[in-house]
């Protein structure tokens, strides 16, 4: 049943795909264009994607069970991040970052925060001061 | 002898301070993030490619430090899968079937050396094969045309799944969704925009190792949380630090055979480290288990597989190197860096830059040299990291994967793509459709267009021209060969389904 979800996600995609690519027009002295390959691949992930729902596998056994809580906070953190990269910069946002990672992967306050701040530090100082990459300190303290 | 002289001139070029010191500090990394469950050699290439960038590395030291992580996984691979009975990364799963029992009876440190000679065997083996057929394929593939190469392309997205029995349209289908995310973009030849939805973020397309990164990484991360949830029984005793000499060549037959087998595995298109041990391991299985033992800690059960990983991953170097098209997940990663070093691998390869390739084929003896060393008398120091918390370890991981993305671009809109591509990786993998055939179809699309291109331009259009050169018809029959093997295997799959 998965598989033919799957598939019919895939099926959309790939016919539309195809639909976007027919726009675009041939330059000269390339008899190919640029419409012609991702129309063949397109064609190509269609009658894959009909293969996978008119022949799809069992569903597979449930290996695990999806921790939903944990992976959306962890993403949710993730997307922080990088959102408070740049205005926080690097120390400040990757302290806070490792953090709460770090209690996310089952540690106490104390060792996240701790992590946090070891992490944020030495990042910062192995890339930016000792392989001279140029990285946010505190834009937002410093201007 | 025309191979000798540019061995040495490699050899020459591999002792140099720089390259030494950054070989063995890919050995030791890799062998860390092999033993690190989770933390395969797809991973740890492709974070550390970043860091590579980062130092300014020359190519040829960025190859070198990247292949020995890529060997040096390898063997780490193998001491999680004995220690903990998780294997460290993907390739190592056969290894947990007789090397966990022997840990638990308390033979954990003969496990340990035995694995880590069958790993210098096929290793060294493989490195062997590089060296001597690696150059007569160079040879060969010099009279290839652009026809012939995008009938190599073809052969290898087809045959990527290769014979492992798993359904051929899911491999296939992941190759082309890769091919379609490698035509967003501005397409090179016209600077037609495709699929770029009006964002000029997407103008330069998607970067290969930020896609990396967030498939095999950020998913990896994501799919933590379900894969780790249930810990099995605690971690062996090591025991006595040192295996006694004998014991340890115990496998050693065993590890010949697997290392022929693994080397032809790793030299075919799509199949790499993981089909090498697969296969290893069953055929040893087949010629040697008499009395059943396998299974339950039989010492050519841990040899063999090892030996086969090992060889696998020197010879998916050698279409990597030679053709440009790579054997396996964590090879594509190493072209990924190639490319974007704006070196191209390829026949001309080895005639353009031999300190490179030589250079690099060089530091793979050493760094099987290297390895030993770690493997055998320093193989603590691996095992009691791995007692380290993972609170700890992942996210380290995860920071050191964004600061190296963010230092290539300075974008933090590479960052979301990276982790949009995390949750992209954790879909598939949650569907049971193979990661490398993306990869490889969004590293290979551009090429593989710019061949057809350019087939097409020389024939004025006509298609009829990919099928006039003999080289491109002994590829296509290959290929057709290869899909009706994984078809025919589905199949039988589909009507009687295995017990294993």
């Amino acid at each position: 049943m998965i598989d033919r979800i799957v598939g019919t996600v895939v099926f959309v995609i790939s016919v539309s795909a195809f639909w976007v690519a027919r726009g675009y027009e041939a330059g000269f002295g390339d008899p190919l264009g640029p419409a012609v390959f991702p129309q063949m691949v397109a064609a190509l992930a269609a009658i894959l994607s009909l293969g996978l729902i008119l022949r799809p596998d069992p569903n597979p056994k449930a290996q695990s069970r999806p921790a939903l809580t944990r992976q959306i906070a962890t993403l949710a953190v993730l997307a922080g991040y990088v959102l408070l990269l740049e205005p926080l910069g690097f120390p400040l946002s990757t302290t806070l970052g490792t953090a709460c990672l770090a209690l996310l992967f089952g540690a106490g306050p104390a060792k996240a925060g701790l992590t946090g701040a070891a992490v944020g530090v030495s990042l910062f100082v192995i890339f930016d001061k000792v392989l001279g990459l140029p990285l946010p300190f505190a834009p937002a303290l410093f201007g | 002898m025309d191979i000798l002289t540019s061995l040495i001139g490699g050899f020459a070029v591999a002792v140099t301070p720089l390259n030494l010191a950054l070989a063995v500090f890919g050995c030791f990394a890799g062998t860390l993030i092999g033993a690190l469950p989770g933390l395969g050699p797809v991973n740890g290439v492709a974070i550390l490619i970043p860091v590579a960038f980062a130092m300014k590395l020359e190519p040829g030291s960025a190859l070198i430090m990247l292949s020995c992580i890529y060997y040096g996984c390898m063997y780490g691979g193998r001491i999680s899968s004995i220690m903990l009975n998780i294997p460290g990364d993907e390739p190592a799963i056969m290894t947990t079937l007789d090397g966990y029992p022997m840990a638990r009876k308390g033979q954990a440190a003969k496990a340990l050396g035995i694995s880590a000679v069958a790993s210098f065997t096929g290793a060294t083996l493989a490195t062997l094969g590089l060296t001597f057929f690696a150059p007569l394929l160079a040879k060969a593939a010099i009279h290839f045309g652009p026809a012939d190469y995008f009938a190599l392309y073809v052969m290898a997205f087809a045959t990527i799944g290769g014979v492992t029995g798993v359904n051929p349209f899911k491999t296939l289908l992941a190759a082309v969704l890769g091919l379609l995310l490698a035509s967003v973009g501005l397409d090179p030849a016209t600077g037609t925009a495709r699929f770029t939805f009006g964002s000029y973020h997407l103008y330069d397309g998607f970067d290969p190792i930020v896609a990396i990164v967030g498939l095999f990484a950020v998913s990896e991360i994501i799919m933590y949380f379900e894969s780790h949830a249930t810990s099995g029984a605690g971690p062996a005793k090591l025991g006595r630090a040192l295996p006694r000499l004998r014991e340890v060549f115990e496998g050693f037959p065993a590890a010949l055979r697997g290392s022929v087998i693994g080397f032809v595995c790793g030299v075919l298109p799509g199949a790499g480290a993981s089909l090498g041990a697969f296969v290893s391991y069953s055929t040893e299985k087949q010629i040697s288990d008499k009395k059943g033992t396998f299974g339950t800690g039989d010492p050519r059960g841990i040899a063999a597989p090892e030996a086969g990983n090992n060889a696998a991953s020197g010879g998916a170097l050698i279409p990597m190197l030679t053709l440009g098209v790579p054997g396996s997940g964590t090879t594509a990663v190493m072209l990924a860096l190639l490319v974007s070093l704006n070196i191209q691998p390829g026949p001309l390869l080895f005639e353009r830059q031999p300190d490179l390739v030589w250079g690099l084929i060089a530091a793979l003896y050493l760094a099987n040299l290297v390895l030993l060393l770690l493997n055998v008398p320093m193989v603590g120091i691996f095992t009691r990291l791995l007692s380290l918390p993972q609170w700890l370890l992942m996210p380290i991981v995860v920071m050191v994967s964004f600061i190296g993305i963010y230092s290539i671009s300075h974008s933090s809109f590479d960052l979301f793509v990276m982790i949009g591509f995390g949750l992209l990786g954790y879909a598939l993998r949650k569907f049971e459709i193979s990661l490398v055939p993306v990869v490889l179809g969004l590293l290979l699309g551009a090429d593989m267009e710019n061949n057809l291109r350019r087939a097409l331009s020389i024939s004025g259009g006509d298609f009829g021209v990919l099928l006039q050169s003999p080289i491109a018809l002994v590829i296509y029959g290959f290929t057709a060969l290869m899909l009706l093997f994984s078809f025919g295997i589905a199949m039988r799959r589909r009507t009687a389904p295995l017990e294993d």
